[in-house]
């Protein structure tokens, strides 16, 4: 059994383990911290696909980053509250399980089709991550998608800007306090 | 490398079904949030798993940029969850059910 | 001088604008300005003539083109003038006998409030019925033709305050609409069948070997609907005397002496197609014949004064279809000319006696007239002793022409049948002018005199009717036919016949013997008239109610009309059609109050349907790629 296939079966069932704990938390901060698990078993996937470079982005920017902001959210609207598990919407978990699993097996029988057992090239290393894999990636990011990379520059700041109008707290104007009291 | 692309993509429609399924049946705004940040990451595999399959580096460079999308995203998303729980006390997403009928 | 004909219709046009927009402010001036725009059209007018006078008499045609109106492919209609005898008489009519009526209008509408309107819809109807005379095809003539009848309508509705004036106002635009129709399906056949609609193309002899004549008989007949409609002959004569609830001046210019002369004139002007079908030409003869003495006796039966005027002058019209029918259009328009100088001058006189009574027109209540208002009963007279055929007044002479076309055109019966129209004329007439003026005084107010401004136009148009006859003073070599000729072309003297003079005996001998036997009946005293009506009331009622055609025309035609109407509306809009939109309207609010149970506001259900949309979409794409 090669490394790389010790790796998948390993970290293939936490994956899956973590996720599906995820949606039986009552607590959201135990949801969150099963999300963490599941994000780093995504970078160790990168890893072993030759993307060592998302592979530092998936933790630093995912599990770091967008799970702290997360935490932090979860804390500001209060820990202590949780969830009631019960379902009042009648119909609605089942069939959401039946769509799931059919949208799984769909890919499923997709994939075994139309990809069987290939593999792709063996020399990924050596001829795709000429000089590393962020070298390459850099080669690849900033001439051929130097436009679209810029974008993202701007997406950022009008995002961040977004948050902060969102979450400043408004004065108070008369017809929103009397909308609250009736709340 | 031994493995078959395809166990890789067929664990991404796994992951991308059971965030589906979260999306669907939590109540809690932030727990949906987190499931769709867990379909984003389930598309990632498959793109990194792609980009190994065709020998470019391609699909890195596209979960890349979900990744920033998703950053993005993300903090949108949760200053209009703390602004709809400033506004009803609650991140039940069946109590915010303005829009009915 | 030909350059700025254009004008005599566009002032008028200006007048209308001027008093429908400023005529309130303009007070009094209004009236004044109306009536100098038209002077000044009549001395446009005359200067005309005296242009075309100059031209020798086969030239005597322009064509002035003011534009291009509708040039769709080969389908192409100008804006042009035509100046010929024929329309600059017309033209001379309208502006002349306008001017005169709207000077008078100034005295007889005084004080109404909607003074500055009134003269805006007569300068209308001018510039309508200057169009109509001037234009040089089928279609700009439709324009005049159509834009008169507005007029009409909207003046004989001008007191539209009263039910009785409102409902005669629908009337006469609906029946002559029946008329209208006719003619415009004529108007589309000869540009179909004919390829133009342009006079000088298609008004010539020559058109005979285009169509066969069957196509020509069409053609006529239907413009000849179109007249009847408008001139108010048998069987659309109905609307004429309605139209009397309109104010007097507008009763003497629209319905006596232009308006309704319309249709004599379309025929006149489109006799190419009447003589090539013949057949047509009969058709004219006939209805102009029968309407002439039908006429005649509803006049005898009337007991309102502008009824027995309304009457008179559909029987007068009767007269000019009659002389159209013989070809005798010179003197057809001979008639009409001299028509609209006495029927004007009556009709006014009338308004000058209404005026004088508080606007009381029922012959019961007068009498003995000609001591309270002795000026407006010389004018009546003149006009009954013209409009009768006394010699030396015009009447005599257009009417006598006529009779002896008859007289020698082979048609024994017709002139028989008109001569005895002549006699009834002036026994209507002479009835009229004895119980109105003569006899015994049983008014319920006293009389006044009219002022002046009423007065002076009644001796302008009594000069008129009492020397319109030096116009033509005979059928062959008359001025005015003479002028005409180039136009309607020469009479043909017809064989045999008795001889002129003999004739004249005789038509003066009907209209003398109609006037004796209204003076023994209603002006000597010796008969007591009003004995003889209660003896022969079901005579008199007969004749009354124009021998209840109108009576047929409700039941049969107009009261089955408002059932249908009734039905469509009660029946078919309220259950049918509104159901159906009711029902359309219920079948989406049903629909809609099922469907938003769809819209729970529930993310959650969304994000469901939106998976289930996903994994059908997956699995289609499966199955095609499969």
């Amino acid at each position: 059994m090669a490394p790389d296939q010790i790796v998948f079966w390993v970290f293939a069932p936490v994956s899956v383990g973590s996720a599906v704990a995820m949606l039986f938390q009552r607590n959201a901060i135990h949801a969150a911290l099963f999300l963490i698990v599941n994000f780093f078993t995504l970078a160790v996937f990168y890893l072993v696909l030759g993307a060592p470079f998302l592979f530092a982005v998936q933790i630093i920017v995912y599990a770091g980053a967008i799970m702290v902001l997360f935490l932090f959210v979860i804390m500001l609207l209060g820990v202590d509250r949780e969830e009631s598990l019960v379902e009042r919407l009648r119909g609605q978990r089942p069939l959401a399980i039946v769509l799931g699993l059919g949208l799984a097996a769909e890919i499923f029988v997709t994939a075994r089709a139309s990809l069987g057992l290939a593999r792709g090239p063996a020399n990924f290393d050596e001829t795709v991550n000429v000089g590393g894999n962020a070298q390459a990636l850099s080669h690849v990011l900033f001439r051929d998608y130097f436009l679209p990379f810029e974008v993202t520059s701007i997406l950022l700041i009008v995002a961040a800007i977004a948050a902060m109008v969102l979450a400043q707290r408004r004065e108070r104007t008369t017809v929103e306090a009397a909308g609250e009291a009736e709340v | 490398m031994k493995t078959p692309i395809s166990y890789f993509v067929v664990l991404s429609a796994v992951l991308f079904a059971i965030g589906s399924v979260g999306v669907l049946v939590r109540k809690n705004a932030l727990v949906i949030f987190m499931s769709v940040e867990l379909q984003l990451n389930a598309v990632n595999l498959a793109l990194v798993a792609f980009s190994r399959l065709h020998g470019n580096l391609n699909g890195q460079v596209l979960a890349f940029f979900s990744m920033v999308v998703a950053a993005a995203e993300v903090v949108v998303g949760l200053a209009i969850i703390v602004n709809v729980y400033r506004r009803m006390h609650t991140a039940n997403v069946d109590d915010a059910s303005l829009l009915r009928w | 001088m030909l350059r700025s004909v254009w004008l005599v219709p566009a002032l008028p046009l200006a007048g209308a604008a001027i008093n429908l927009f400023a005529g309130k402010r303009l007070g009094r001036w209004a009236g004044i300005l109306a009536s100098g725009l038209m002077v000044v059209a009549f001395a446009l007018a005359l200067g005309v003539l005296a242009y075309l006078l100059r031209l020798p008499g086969n030239e005597r045609l322009v064509v002035r083109h003011l534009g291009d109106w509708i040039s769709v492919g080969s389908f192409r209609v100008a804006a042009d003038l035509r100046v010929d005898p024929l329309s600059v008489t017309m033209m001379l009519v309208v502006t002349g006998v306008g001017a005169v009526i709207h000077v008078y209008s100034i005295g007889y509408m005084d004080g109404d409030p909607r003074y500055g309107r009134f003269f805006s819809y007569m300068n209308l109807f001018c510039f309508f019925m200057l169009t109509l005379v001037l234009a040089q095809n089928f279609l700009l003539l439709y324009l005049g033709w159509e834009g008169v009848g507005l007029c009409s309508y909207l003046l004989i509705g001008f007191w539209f305050e009263r039910p009785l004036a409102a409902s005669a106002a629908k009337k006469a635009f609906v029946v002559t609409r029946i008329g209208d129709t006719f003619m415009l399906v004529g108007i589309a056949l000869v540009f179909l069948r004919l390829g133009s609609l342009d006079f000088s193309a298609v008004l010539r002899p020559s058109i005979e070997s285009v169509q066969p004549s069957g196509v020509f008989t069409v053609i006529a007949l239907l413009l000849f609907a179109g007249a009847v409609g408008k001139s108010a002959q048998v069987p659309l004569h109905t609307w004429l005397p309605d139209a009397m609830e309109g104010p007097t001046p507008v009763s003497a210019l629209i319905h006596a002496a232009t308006m309704v002369t319309a249709g004599v004139y379309l025929v006149a002007r489109t006799h190419v197609f009447f003589e090539i079908s013949g057949v047509a030409l009969t058709v004219v003869l006939v209805i102009g014949l029968v309407t002439a003495v039908y006429a005649a006796t509803c006049a005898l039966g009337q007991d309102d004064l502008k009824r027995v005027l309304a009457y008179s002058t559909i029987s007068q019209l009767g007269y000019m279809f009659f002389a159209l029918g013989l070809k005798a259009y010179a003197a057809a328009l001979f008639l009409l000319v001299t028509h609209a100088f006495y029927k004007a001058l009556l009709f006014l006189s009338a308004g000058s006696v209404m005026h004088g009574l508080g606007g009381e027109t029922d012959l019961k209540r007068m009498g003995a007239l000609r001591r309270a208002m002795p000026f407006t009963a010389a004018m009546f007279g003149v006009g009954a002793l013209a409009i009768a055929g006394v010699p030396p007044l015009s009447g005599y002479f257009a009417k006598d022409q006529i009779l002896e076309v008859a007289n020698r055109s082979g048609y024994l019966i017709a002139w028989l049948v008109a001569l005895a129209g002549a006699f009834l004329s002036a026994l209507y007439i002479s009835r009229l002018m004895f119980l109105a003026f003569f006899g015994q005084d049983r008014t319920e107010r006293a009389a006044h005199e009219s002022p002046p401004v009423m007065t002076v136009p009644l001796a302008l148009l009594a000069v008129g009717a009492v020397f319109g006859g030096v116009l033509g003073l005979s059928v062959t070599s008359g001025r005015l036919q003479g002028f005409l000729a180039p136009v309607l072309g020469e009479l043909t003297e017809g064989a045999g016949g008795l001889p002129t003079a003999v004739l004249s005996v005789i038509s003066v001998l009907a209209a003398l013997a109609g006037i004796a036997v209204g003076w023994l009946v209603y002006g000597s005293g010796k008969v007591d008239w009003v004995a003889l009506r209660v003896r022969f009331a079901g005579v008199h009622e007969f004749l009354a109610h124009g021998w209840y055609v109108d009576d047929v025309y409700s039941t049969s035609l107009v009261a089955p009309g408002k059932a249908g109407a009734a039905f469509l509306a009660s029946a078919v809009d309220q259950r049918v059609i509104d159901g159906c939109v009711n029902g359309v309207g219920q079948l989406f609010q049903w629909a809609a109050s099922r469907g938003r149970r769809l819209q729970t506001g529930l993310v959650r259900n969304y994000g469901l349907a939106f998976l289930v949309g996903v994994v059908l979409i997956f699995v289609y794409v499966g199955v095609r790629l499969s």
